[in-house]
């Protein structure tokens, strides 16, 4: 509870900021009119949590500053070093697919699987890795950095085999800091208050 | 040099005139058979002429060669009867290849030790000469010649005067009819045309399409697969289980427990076995049998000590092994405090205890490298068929000789009931010399009255392997106030044998030389690895030479050829096991070869290591670049003498393999346990070396000489391990002490 | 029942469609060049192709290659000639040999996406693929060779 209200204090006391901040950014979500309501303290609020989970590394491993993907609760370079590609399926030999099927392989150690397991593509790398709340708030709310999304798109992201994977990792994985409904309860609170971007200091 | 004798002379095994019918014995092996050239094409030969134990001849002049060795990546398929065609004068590209089966009549039949071309060297050329000989006598009788008259080519012979010829195969019947001579007089070296010229492996084809040859690939008329369920953990073993669920799983045939080895059983020394109590699934595929093992529910219970019975040349003795369950942190201190006990005397020269009172400086150092799995490609695999009175077994091992009699005693058959067949192996390294697994697959058959294949998952075979030992050694070195060396001390052990080579270099150049050993027992089984002993010797005395030289203020090779024409002019001691210009040889030839101090190789972190093992001396310069930010060998040059090579190309092919095999077991390899249970069941956990992590270059260069062949499979693979140490040592600026240098191994 | 086409020939196999494609291949359909090395995707030795892609056919099941194409070692070539199975032979890769299939099947994926692939391209395409003898050095020096073959055959 009391790390609670310290959080609070936080982002309320650094809300202004953001308030003044967002406004000015050129985004398209914050702008969607069929939301009536912004409100950057909540908003922001709802992003600190939505950030611990994009930076767990059942999210974070295929969202790699590098073009590798990453593995395992240390987040080390994936083993045999598969390559992103254009399409972020891999290349040549080493296409995702190849290993990761459409489910969890069954077992410890085995690969972990959803349908499409991909990357991000190299014209849209997406990347959590090493990014900062606000950085990364930033990225997910603009449609030149997110893969064209716009707010109903972001929202319905959260319904994506792929994300929902992060919850179902199979053996051997931890889960994300959130529960998925929690995970998802925030994701929407993020940007249907206004998809503030926490402040960048 | 070699202390080999050759336990069975080719000359008795010379049949005279067997004619083996088309359909008969040889044709059973057909899928053991290769082409030497795979695009030839023959006719169907309609008989077998038998011209002693490794060579079959057809009217058609289709020459055959039995290769009496299993082959596990080493090439003696292709480069064991290039000996024999050399001297037979055969037509290489038609001769057809085959595996023996197991016989008594063939020799050691072991691949192991780097020993397949040095025991069959001498064999091999007698067999090859005396056919030859057989079939010119022949020749010389029908034309009415006399024999000296008669040249061979090409599996043909000729009477030049005369202008006659004709083909081996048509004089095939009537040599083998003749006495077998004696004393055949062998080519001169110089005058080879096969040996010493590079020939393509001849089942290459055959591996590039897929055709069965592995162990893993016999198929046999009703064949079942069984599985074992091992122990979680060593020191464990079987208190009871419920197979329930298990036998209502498709395709299971039956779940029983087994006992491995009755009490008492006197084991020779590759009887080692892992678990001595087995869980045994039997099913109708592979697939199937996994799954049911995951529903065997069983209850494991701690074994405690545990007797076992050795045989040997001194007679039975019971060894006690202990029931602990290990953990590999706590291994690791009981070494370190083993350590600084006494420890057992292996070689004393001068007087080391006054060198090392009296010396200006002590240099004292400890390496310590931890148990490694031999991770053959191919997982251990037998098949059996066992029957009231008799027993097929066929599969991939490397020494038939040792697993007849242990499959014998486990079966209680007489051996020679018991019919063994080599298939091809993916992979070896020592882990198939140990014949459990054909005891194991041998007494599952019988049990579950048929023809079973037992196959490994990747994770028995890597949580219930053969390891190599864990292994320390401190090493010191003494030196007077200016800087000469004048006494030198190791003292090595290990769990559960210590890796000391005490009558190996630098013994015989230092006049003050004290080696000693220790060892702690563990129920954690052990066994041949890749040049045993010597994989960890080097690392650790090459690392500390290397360490050393820099304290002398020497180059390190001028240093290591100091020692070395030391112990060649006024060698110090006896039994110095090695031969110190052969050794200087190498080390000579690398110094030029690697450019060594020469500034175009500047631009790398250089580290050079030599080692001397089965016979043979290898060295290599590892040149560490950096990638991404990672230490990588970007390049290496290696020099070896292992005397004549037979098959060059393939023998380099093998000290590149050597190259990169110690490499990553330097960077990356080691098994840990806790409470006896391994921590690295796959290859997500134990890393292999991968081809990003592989030089760019590797050259390899012969010293090119005419001493009988030694050994090659493993002597370029101990010095590796320390070149890479000593040129990470260049980019780094500090030593590496603990094997494996890449990875962390122990999370405390 | 599942349907699906292995080296150019439609085959029913009647097997509990979780089984991996590895050990149908391997014992239904007796294709013994695929091989069992590591059965979680991490040695390739048990590489396919399947509709062109370089699988693992021990975690593939057999459910995903229904109605699809699976060509293996023994249908990557008629006669055994594909420029990679040459260049193996003419460069005298294998050594024990039994991760060559799968090193020969993941280079075949690569060869025909890149025509002329670098050291780091082959680096990238072939770190799937453990070779335990080592002999990786011969493995890039063939898969240029085996460029060289099929730009040639052209």
């Amino acid at each position: 509870m009391k790390r609670f209200s310290k959080a609070f204090i936080i982002v309320v006391s650094l809300s202004v900021g953001i308030v003044l901040m967002s406004f000015v950014i050129d985004n398209e979500v914050s702008t969607n009119k069929n939301f009536a309501i912004k409100d950057s303290v909540t908003s922001v609020k709802a992003f600190h949590e939505v950030y611990k989970v994009l930076l767990s590394p059942r999210c974070m491993n295929c969202h790699p500053s590098g073009d590798i993907p990453l593995q395992g609760d240390d987040s080390h370079a994936h083993a045999m070093l598969p390559k992103r590609g254009v399409d972020g399926k891999g290349v040549y030999a080493m296409k995702c697919g190849n290993c990761h099927q459409s489910a969890n392989t069954e077992g410890s150690g085995r690969p972990p699987g959803a349908p499409n397991w991909h990357l991000p593509p190299a014209n849209m790398k997406m990347v959590f890795q090493g990014k900062s709340e606000h950085d990364l708030a930033k990225q997910i709310a603009n449609p030149k950095t997110n893969g064209n999304k716009n707010l109903k798109q972001l929202i319905a992201h959260a319904e994506d085999g792929l994300v929902k994977w992060g919850w179902e990792p199979g053996e051997g994985r931890t889960l994300p800091p959130l529960t998925y409904d929690e995970f998802k309860k925030a994701w929407n609170t993020w940007l249907e208050n206004g998809a503030y971007a926490p402040s960048g200091k | 040099m070699a202390n080999q004798k050759n336990t069975a002379s080719p000359r008795r095994s010379f049949i005279k005139t067997s004619v083996l019918a088309g359909g008969g014995l040889m044709l059973n092996f057909t899928w053991l058979s290769s082409l030497a050239e795979t695009s030839a094409d023959g006719p169907i030969p309609t008989s077998w002429v038998e011209l002693g134990g490794f060579i079959r001849i057809t009217p058609e002049n289709i020459i055959k060669i039995l290769n009496p060795n299993p082959d596990f990546g080493q090439n003696v398929m292709t480069s064991l009867p290039m000996i024999v065609a050399e001297e037979l004068d055969a037509d290489w590209k038609k001769v057809v290849v085959e595996m023996a089966p197991h016989s008594t009549k063939l020799g050691p039949q072991f691949s192991g030790g780097s020993n397949s071309v040095r025991m069959y060297w001498k064999p091999l050329r007698e067999a090859g000469a005396t056919a030859r000989y057989m079939l010119m006598q022949a020749a010389a009788q029908a034309w009415g010649v006399d024999v000296s008259e008669i040249t061979t080519n090409a599996s043909m012979l000729y009477h030049k005067k005369s202008g006659r010829s004709a083909t081996y195969g048509s004089f095939a019947t009537k040599a083998a009819s003749l006495p077998v001579p004696k004393n055949v007089k062998l080519k001169d070296v110089n005058d080879f045309k096969i040996v010493g010229n590079s020939q393509l492996n001849v089942e290459g084809k055959k591996i590039v399409t897929g055709t069965p040859l592995f162990g893993m690939d016999y198929k046999h008329e009703g064949m079942l697969i069984a599985m074992i369920e091992h122990p979680p953990a060593f020191g464990m073993k079987l208190k009871s289980y419920d197979a329930t669920e298990a036998l209502k799983m498709p395709g299971i045939k039956t779940v029983f427990d087994l006992t491995l080895y009755p009490d008492g059983l006197e084991q020779a020394g590759f009887d080692t076995r892992t678990f001595n109590e087995l869980l045994v699934v039997v099913g109708k595929s592979t697939w199937e049998v996994m799954q049911a093992r995951k529903k065997l529910k069983i209850v494991w219970t701690p074994e405690g000590d545990r007797k076992d019975t050795m045989g040997g040349r001194g007679g039975k003795t019971v060894v006690v092994v202990p029931g602990a369950l290990e953990t590999t942190s706590k291994q690791f201190e009981k070494m370190k405090e083993r350590a600084m006990q006494p420890a057992k005397l292996l070689r004393k020269d001068g007087d080391p205890e006054s060198a090392f009172k009296n010396a200006a400086q002590i240099i004292e150092r400890t390496y310590t490298a931890p148990f490694l799995a031999h991770n053959c490609m191919e997982p251990i695999n037998f098949f059996a068929h066992v029957t009231a009175d008799k027993a097929l077994l066929v599969g991939p091992l490397q020494a038939p000789g040792w697993a007849i009699p242990i499959v014998s005693k486990v079966l209680k058959m007489p051996a020679d009931k018991i019919e063994v067949q080599m298939t091809r192996m993916g992979g070896g390294f020592g882990r198939r010399a140990y014949a459990h697994y054909l005891a194991e697959a041998a007494l599952i058959s019988q049990k579950a009255n048929a023809p079973i294949k037992l196959v490994y998952t990747r994770e028995d075979d890597m949580t219930y392997g053969i390891y190599r030992p864990m292994y320390t050694a401190t090493y010191r070195a003494a030196l007077d106030a200016n800087k000469n060396l004048i006494g030198f001390h190791v003292k090595g052990g290990g769990i559960p044998e210590h890796p000391i080579h005490a009558d190996r270099f630098p013994a015989g150049a230092i006049d003050n030389y004290l080696a000693e050993g220790w060892e702690i027992p563990t129920n954690i089984t052990i066994g041949a690895y890749r040049a045993p002993r010597s994989n960890f010797n080097a690392a650790a005395e090459q690392s500390f030479l290397d360490e050393l030289a820099e304290v002398m203020g020497k180059d390190p090779i001028d240093f290591r050829l100091e020692l070395l024409k030391r112990a060649k002019e006024k060698p110090v001691g006896k039994n110095n096991d090695y031969d110190a210009a052969r050794y200087a040889g190498v080390l000579e030839l690398l110094k030029v070869k690697s450019g060594w101090g020469k500034p175009e190789n500047k631009k790398y972190f250089r580290g050079v290591a030599a080692y001397f093992c089965h016979n043979s001396y290898a060295a290599h310069v590892i040149d560490i670049a950096k990638k991404n930010g990672e230490p990588y060998v970007e390049r290496v040059t290696s020099t070896v003498d292992c005397g004549i090579v037979i098959n060059p190309d393939a023998a380099t092919n093998m000290v590149q393999g050597a190259v990169v095999d110690g490499i990553g077991n330097a960077f990356y390899s080691g098994l840990t346990h806790i409470d006896g249970a391994g921590q690295q069941a796959n290859f997500n956990k134990y890393r292999i070396i991968r081809i990003h992590e592989a030089p760019k270059k590797i050259d390899v260069f012969f010293v090119d000489n005419d001493i009988d062949p030694t050994g090659l499979g493993e002597p370029p693979f101990p010095p590796v391990i320390p070149a890479v140490a000593n040129a990470l040592y260049k980019l780094e600026g500090k030593r590496r002490y603990m094997q494996p240098f890449g990875v962390k191994l122990l999370n405390s | 029942m599942i349907t699906l086409t292995v080296n150019n020939k439609k085959i029913n196999v009647d097997v509990d469609p979780d089984t991996p494609l590895l050990w149908v291949l391997r014992e239904h359909l007796d294709l013994m060049g695929v091989k069992y090395g590591c059965g979680v995707a991490q040695c390739g030795a048990c590489v396919v192709h399947l509709n062109g892609e370089a699988v693992r056919s021990c975690v593939t099941k057999i459910s995903r290659a229904a109605n699809q194409q699976v060509v293996t070692i023994e249908g990557l070539s008629e006669e055994g000639d594909h420029p990679v199975q040459k260049a193996w032979v003419e460069l005298d890769v294998v050594q024990c040999g039994y991760c060559q299939a799968g090193q020969i099947m993941s280079a075949a994926v690569l060869l025909k996406e890149n025509k002329n692939p670098t050291d780091a391209d082959i680096d990238a395409a072939m770190a799937g693929n453990i070779c335990r003898c080592g002999t990786y050095v011969r493995v890039r020096q063939a898969i240029k060779r085996a460029a060289e073959i099929q730009r040639n055959a052209k």
